[in-house]
């Protein structure tokens, strides 16, 4: 038998992260180096996990509103799946295409087993273990960045309870899947052995993030931090070279993608990834975020009309890390996360960026660590700072009084409000509409086979397993006015169509979309289900020369 | 291998603009189907590729990912000291308690080397260990070198001279000759030009006494990384080998030991009959011998430590040595003696790293083919993608040894400048050549047949010995 020599002594090693377990209090209890095999951190997690899962789960496919962006995005994980290549329009380089690669792996097995499941009510249920992932990576990373093991349950429930997190962590948003990627990131950055290889994972768990949606570039820098923070001297520049090389090169194989279809720079007659980026670099801006009347304030409201508490909070917290780093054990080893929400943060107040509504989805994992972080370093305040040996019992007993009713407030403020969201979240049905359209489309028309309908993204592959031809018999709305592939196939307009579904998204965008907006003109409601500006009308195309390009 | 794949890459992209043409004047249907992902014709219709096609996509994908995995886990061996902090730090030597019960034998085997000689015993004799002795093994037809190791001994009562009276002389029977005479319970063998810090002996004992090991393999470092573009690179894999390798292959109980800085206890390597007088690379073997019956070898490497050496004169003799270790290798491979490992996992990786210089030839030989075949052929995307996977893998050991080569530079406070990161990244791909080329040599010398061996042993022996000794600083 052979072996290396022992270990010199551990003096040698130091412990690389400057807060040694003196310099923290007691109820600081250091993470266990296998979180596995701690069996309160596994009940804790656990618990919260179910009751996570019980709340996202619970009702997700008939609430929120199916959203046109989770049509487009199951339909090509289902492109994917029919072999029809990235998409079943052109691929355009919109975004990479991981994302709804991942999608397609998820769903492969539900799908294969009965196909009319691949609808975006049926496979919102594949978000759940997204989410179920996430949440335990929350958990995990919050232990790992030496939060006490109550703090990461609170950061854990913040993340997967907020009213927030439960409306948007149930749609199918790449958005979602890259967090998961990249919570994993900072989950192996922070790596309790500091182990080369798990840098290296966290270079390629980033990339893969970054792959799944590009937004999540501008998180890199605080991963980089993290990674700084927890590497060991003698050790760090193989770690952190080792995890840029990885991230760079997992990273290049987009362009490179790009590269062998000959698509990569534009070109006539074909998409380019140029193209794409430069589409997206130069979306119209929404506005400045604070100001009334903007697109951006209108998202910002919609975000803080589900929950303040999460968004508000925890941009306090990550202000407050950043403004006590030189004091605050919490605030340095939370240096990571708080970065992220102050970057996401910076970001969201260009004076006129684009900023989508799913914006929020990235920094909800860092908001609720920092605002744990940051209620954990408030009860240290106020029941351990100042604390001399023979303090007087009254004295203690008083602290102890105050953090009960910091916590009841904070209790009596957050807990009503969740409530009332997450309970509407479990019981009210937005989809109705869309499920009796569905319905309709799929047992009123006689012909599908040979009918043409412009419908939404949402609705399109239920028309699609109702017997549509995909692509030029059921047809994304917008590819009627955007893509030369579909015009082509309609010399005579909307003449060509033989319905509309007039969804709220289709009304909205036909301002800009002349066939679109022709064909609802010249159509007719033969059906309407809902009401308000909510309603969905199946509206049948009045003229009856019917024939065109079929 | 770099600049085939790049070609390769702007063919296909030709190829396919031509494709894409052929395929808009054929179509009828949607053009978005036309122009839909080629990963799909993998995935989706593998049916549609000519049978020859598949055939070559399946080689191509085949090759790819061999070269991937094996350059991934040569990587993560090379990488392994740095795994984690306590990885590095246990792969230093610890401190020395003060106390010394082990007595040393230390082997000096000199051949035509009296201008070095001298200064090495001396400084030998500078340890601060107080129990060794000084064997210098000379040639009976070397009157220079003999000597000078007279002159030594007559004022040293350490140092004893023996003479090698072999008629066809080497490194191996040289030490064999020496070790009847050895009275200390530990050989060890230092080469003529060795610079040994005084202090080894000392922290060599504390190892010996607290790890229970049989053998001490200490560092060896070729230190003038600034003489060439090669001797920057050569310089770089002892950094590497001695720094980290050696030490995995010493944890996973599978070791071919240094030729020098090496320990063994004298009762264990006369039970293991000594060294293998007819192997190339004996230090090898005899680590391979002992470590397949289950002695406990230990590594230590400290940069002060580490016996410092110099790479080979010329590129021509860096080739020579390359090819020489690694006919050696393969020797060693044939021997067998690994076979007796009780791992499964220890015999892998015995076979992997005797095997490396064959290995090393059919990359050498299977990249430039792959790349052809890539290049003439246009394959679909995916399988495209896959021949770029050992280029990754190149790419992030440069990165390694680029971030490696910084290391060394600190811990033997040499100046590395940016000409020298540049010479290492450039120099890269001709060295590689340089290793295939040795590798390619080695096999052909080893495949002209055993009839040959004994026929180069007659003929150029007494040249062949010098000249190894001169080069010798085996791996």
């Amino acid at each position: 038998m052979t072996s290396t020599l022992p270990a010199v002594t551990t003096s040698t090693v130091p412990a690389q992260r400057r807060p040694a377990p003196e310099v923290r209090s007691a109820d600081r209890t250091p993470p266990p180096a296998r979180l596995r095999s701690s069996r309160l951190d596994l009940l804790l997690c656990g618990a919260l996990l179910a009751a996570i899962l019980v709340v996202q789960g619970w009702n997700i496919s008939a609430y929120p509103t199916l959203s046109d962006d989770e049509g487009t995005y199951l339909a090509q994980a289902w492109a994917v799946q029919q072999g029809k290549g990235l998409a079943h329009y052109t691929y355009w380089y919109d975004h990479p295409p991981l994302g709804w690669l991942q999608l397609a792996l998820l769903t492969w097995i539900p799908s294969a087993l009965d196909p009319g499941a691949m609808t975006v009510g049926t496979m919102r249920l594949a978000m759940l273990l997204i989410s179920a992932v996430s949440a335990v990576l929350v958990y995990v990373l919050g232990r790992r960045l030496s939060l006490p093991r109550w703090a990461a349950g609170l950061a854990m429930a913040l993340f997967g309870l907020s009213p927030l997190s439960v409306v948007l962590q149930r749609e199918i948003f790449l958005d979602n899947i890259a967090v998961m990627w990249l919570l994993l990131a900072f989950c192996l950055a922070a790596s309790p052995s500091r182990h080369l290889w798990h840098h290296f994972g966290a270079g390629l768990a980033a990339a893969a993030g970054v792959l799944t949606k590009e937004t999540m570039l501008v998180v890199l820098p605080a991963l980089l931090v993290t990674m700084w923070r927890h590497s060991h001297r003698d050790t760090r520049k193989f770690a952190l070279t080792g995890a840029v090389t990885a991230c760079a090169l997992a990273g290049f194989s987009y362009p490179l993608f790009a590269l062998l279809k000959g698509e990569l720079l534009p070109g006539s007659g074909h998409v380019s990834l140029w193209d794409g980026v430069t589409y997206q670099m130069t979306r119209p801006g929404s506005g400045f975020i604070l100001d009334r009347g903007t697109g951006s304030y209108g998202v910002l409201q919609s975000w803080l009309y589900y929950d303040r508490v999460l968004p508000l909070g925890g941009l306090v917290g990550a202000l407050l890390l950043l403004a006590t780093w030189r004091w605050s054990v919490t605030a340095r080893a939370l240096a990571g996360p708080a970065l992220t929400v102050a970057i996401l943060a910076a970001l969201a107040l260009r004076p006129n960026g684009y900023l989508p509504a799913m914006y929020v989805i990235q920094a909800l994992p860092f908001l609720a660590l920092v605002l744990a972080a940051g209620t954990a370093s408030a009860a240290h305040a106020v029941l351990r700072r100042w604390r001399a040996e023979g303090e007087r019992r009254l004295v203690t007993g008083g602290r102890y009084a105050l953090a009960a009713v910091l916590a009841v407030a904070a209790g009596a403020y957050v807990v009503p409000r969740w409530y009332d969201g997450d309970r509407t979240a479990v019981t009210a049905d937005a989809n109705a509409p869309y499920r009796a359209a569905a319905t309709w489309l799929g047992s009123e028309v006689e012909n599908p086979g040979d009918t043409r309908v412009l419908v939404d993204d949402a609705l399109w592959l239920d028309l699609v397993h109702a017997g549509y031809r995909p692509g030029l018999g059921a047809i994304w709305f917008y590819k009627a006015d955007l893509d030369p592939a579909v015009t082509k196939t309609m010399p005579h307009g909307w003449r060509d169509l033989d319905y509309v579904v007039a969804s709220p998204t289709v009304r909205r965008d036909a301002v800009d979309l002349p066939n679109v907006k022709a064909a609802i003109e010249h159509s007719a409601p033969v059906a309407t289900f809902g009401t308000g500006p909510d309603r969905i009308e199946i509206r049948r195309i009045q003229q009856a020369a019917v024939g065109g390009a079929r | 291998m770099g600049e085939s794949v790049t070609l390769n890459l702007k063919v296909r992209k030709h190829a396919l603009h031509r494709k894409r043409l052929r395929a808009s004047q054929i179509t009828h249907s949607l053009c978005a189907v036309t122009r839909r992902s080629r990963l799909s014709a993998v995935s989706g219709g593998i049916g549609d590729l000519g049978g020859d096609l598949l055939l070559t996509s399946v080689f191509i994908a085949a090759v790819s990912l061999a070269l991937f995995w094996m350059a991934a886990f040569t990587l993560w061996w090379q990488m392994h000291a740095w795994r984690t902090p306590e990885v590095l730090a246990s792969t230093r030597f610890s401190r020395p308690d003060g106390a010394e019960q082990v007595s040393f034998s230390l082997l000096l085997p000199a051949r035509h080397e009296q201008a070095v000689l001298d200064h090495t015993i001396q400084r030998l004799l500078e340890s601060t260990h107080t129990d060794f002795e000084i064997i210098v093994i000379v040639g009976h037809d070397d009157p220079e070198t003999t000597a000078v190791a007279e002159r030594a001994a007559a004022r040293d009562p350490r140092v004893r001279v023996v003479v090698d009276t072999h008629e066809k002389k080497n490194k191996p029977k040289a030490m064999n000759t020496a070790l009847p005479h050895c009275r200390g319970a530990v050989v060890g063998v230092f080469d003529a030009e060795d610079q040994v810090h005084p202090e080894l002996l000392a922290h060599v004992d504390h190892a010996f006494r607290t790890t229970g090991a049989d053998v001490v393999q200490g560092g060896v470092q070729l230190i003038n990384f600034h003489s060439s573009w090669y001797s920057l690179r050569n310089c770089l894999e002892y950094f590497f080998w001695f720094r980290s390798r050696l030490h995995l292959h010493a944890q996973k109980g599978f070791i071919p030991l240094g030729g020098n800085t090496v320990f063994v206890r004298t009762d264990v390597l006369r039970e293991a009959d000594g060294w293998d007088p007819n192997c190339l690379a004996e230090d090898c073997d005899l680590g391979v011998r002992l470590s397949s019956v289950g002695k406990k070898v230990v590594v230590a490497y400290d940069s002060d430590m580490v016996t410092r050496e110099e790479t080979p004169g010329s590129l021509m003799s860096l080739l020579k040595q390359r090819t020489r270790w690694n006919q050696g290798f393969l020797q060693v491979y044939r021997k067998q003696d690994w076979r007796q490992l009780p791992g499964l996992g220890q015999r892998l990786l015995a076979r992997y790293t005797l095997m490396t210089p064959f290995l090393q030839a059919f990359s050498g030989v299977i990249i430039p083919l792959n790349a052809a075949i890539a290049l003439f052929l246009d394959v679909p995307v995916g399988i495209a993608f896959l021949t770029f996977l050992p280029l990754v893998t190149a790419a992030v050991t440069f990165v390694f040894e680029v971030v490696g080569l910084h290391d060394f530079g600190k811990q033997y406070g040499l100046r590395v400048r940016l000409t020298h990161y540049v010479k290492l990244v450039v120099g890269g791909p001709f060295y590689q050549v340089l290793l295939a080329g040795a590798a390619v040599r080695a096999v052909w010398r080893e495949q002209r047949g055993r009839n040959d061996w004994e026929l180069t042993t007659h003929v150029g022996a007494h040249l062949a010995a010098a000249e190894t000794i001169r080069e010798d600083v085996p791996a």
